[in-house]
């Protein structure tokens, strides 16, 4: 399957997940369950910064559209896709990832480094998204907390899913 | 002559020198520009009254929301069903044939031929006027864990409904409608985290069913279940379970309808002249199935009334 194709699958497959099965599970309060920018994340190494920023709007705003948040999912995303080259740099060993390994995955960067990768940028995602959310800090405490338990839930449905369509490729 | 070419030639520098900066930092300044065109929404977005497009109201999410629902509405039939018939149960009781007069020498008339025929002398002849209108709505997309929590129903400005509609449950105040499509409605839930103040924050004008005072019913963002009511002052002999109804002030909801039941109340600090009350809310948006919409018929009239006179004052 070609690259392009996987990534449109992807791109609508985490969309219905993220819409209909997701936003439906009420865990509690302090945790909302994301992982459609699972997207972003499992994008290739390969791909254009101002690309990546736009495929992350276009993803943010499928999903606005569907949330009623209009902007703030977009926001969240343009500002991990931007991020994301700086990480996966630093993250780099020193002759770049192995060039045959074209898209970020546990095999192409390692378990530890790529789970490094995806708490980052999850991290940076939720603390955008909630922030801008609840606009304000006038409840920090809250405001940390539910940035801290939503990435312990986001990284568990990330690992999950890495498992679930584990590609020996 | 020397010194113009210099000058153009330094121009021209100048111009280079922006355009390779421009170049160095393209990424950066697209990052910005997203992220600028981002926020624009969001505040658009906050700003009431507005009739989005890209919400789910629209054609694809309206659409697909409602397939979802056909599968999913099957499960919920029975509690449903109980809710229904809770509501028809409480909407007897309020019929006047339920009710009997022990003084006979005052014969109660009850005129219902003018609520059913449209001829001129009856309404003519009658007193009554038609104030609110009630529209059912499928309810098939809802949220409650989110900062702000909307509804979107299967009933849009075809079929009647318009922006800045209140909205009811079977038991309780729901919400007000946001922004419409054809066929579809989003309706934002008295789920709206708000401080309680200004003027993008939603809060359902209320009052104690016992004493009358009048206070404000908002959500703090906290718990699904429970609402804040403020501006009841400290003289008022408050008890838990004591009924919060809508004061009928605002244009969006007729009086008496439920908003919810008092859990605890506190002051803030000694020196606060009023309560800050919890109040358990009637409406289950758990498992909100189907809402009505309430067309305030003589809003538009008042509106103007109110218009007209506050210009007079300015």
């Amino acid at each position: 399957m070609s690259i392009l194709l996987r990534n449109i699958i992807r791109f609508v497959l985490l969309l219905l997940l993220q819409v209909f099965v997701l936003n439906k599970i009420l865990v509690h309060q302090l945790i909302s369950l994301e992982l459609y920018m699972l997207f972003i994340l499992l994008l290739p190494f390969n791909i254009p910064r101002p690309a990546l920023m736009l495929l992350g709007l276009l993803l943010g705003l499928s999903l606005d559209m569907f949330m009623n948040t209009m902007g703030i999912h977009a926001f969240a995303c343009v500002f991990m896709a931007y991020l994301r080259p700086f990480i996966i740099n630093i993250l780099s060993p020193q002759g770049g990832f192995e060039t045959n390994m074209k898209t970020p995955s546990m095999i192409s960067m390692g378990v530890s480094q790529f789970l490094i990768y995806v708490s980052i940028l999850v991290f940076l995602h939720h603390l955008a998204l909630f922030t801008l959310e609840v606009f304000g800090f006038g409840n920090l405490g809250y405001l940390l907390l539910k940035i801290l338990f939503s990435t312990i839930a986001s990284l568990v449905l990330i690992v999950l899913y890495e498992l679930l369509f584990f590609s020996k490729k | 002559m020397e010194f113009g070419i210099w000058s153009l030639e330094f121009q021209f520098n100048k111009v280079r020198n922006l355009v390779i900066f421009l170049r160095r930092y393209f990424n950066f300044f697209l990052f910005l520009l997203l992220e600028v065109i981002c926020i624009v929404m969001v505040f658009r977005n906050n700003n009431f009254q507005r009739t989005a497009y890209l919400n789910s109201a629209n054609t694809v999410s309206g659409k697909l929301y409602d397939r979802y629902n056909n599968v999913q509405y099957y499960f919920h039939l029975k509690a449903t069903n109980d809710s229904l018939v809770t509501e028809n149960a409480r909407l007897h009781n309020m019929l006047r044939s339920s009710f009997d007069s022990m003084l006979t020498g005052n014969i109660v008339k009850t005129d219902t031929i003018r609520h059913f025929s449209g001829d001129t002398s009856h309404r003519l002849t009658g007193t009554e006027l038609r104030r609110y209108l009630y529209r059912e709505g499928k309810v098939i997309n809802n949220s409650v864990n989110r900062a702000m929590n909307y509804i979107t129903i299967r009933r849009g400005r075809l079929q009647g409904i318009r922006p800045n509609m209140g909205v009811v449950g079977p038991s309780g105040v729901v919400g007000m409608v946001r922004s419409v499509s054809d066929n579809y409605a989003v309706i934002l839930s008295l789920l709206a985290k708000s401080s309680g103040t200004g003027s993008n924050n939603f809060g359902v004008s209320a009052r104690l069913l016992r004493g009358r005072e009048i206070g404000t019913v908002y959500w703090d963002g906290a718990d699904p279940g429970y609402a804040i009511m403020k501006d009841i002052p400290r003289s008022v002999k408050l008890q838990k379970g004591d009924t919060v109804i809508t004061s009928g002030f605002s244009a969006l909801f007729p009086e008496n309808i439920p908003v919810g039941y008092i859990d605890t109340f506190a002051l803030a600090d000694k020196s606060s002249t009023a309560y800050t009350i919890r109040v358990k809310l009637a409406t289950n948006f758990y498992n909100l199935q189907y809402v009505y919409v309430i067309d305030n018929l003589l809003k538009d009239e008042q509106q103007r009334l109110e218009d007209s006179t506050y210009s007079l004052i300015k």
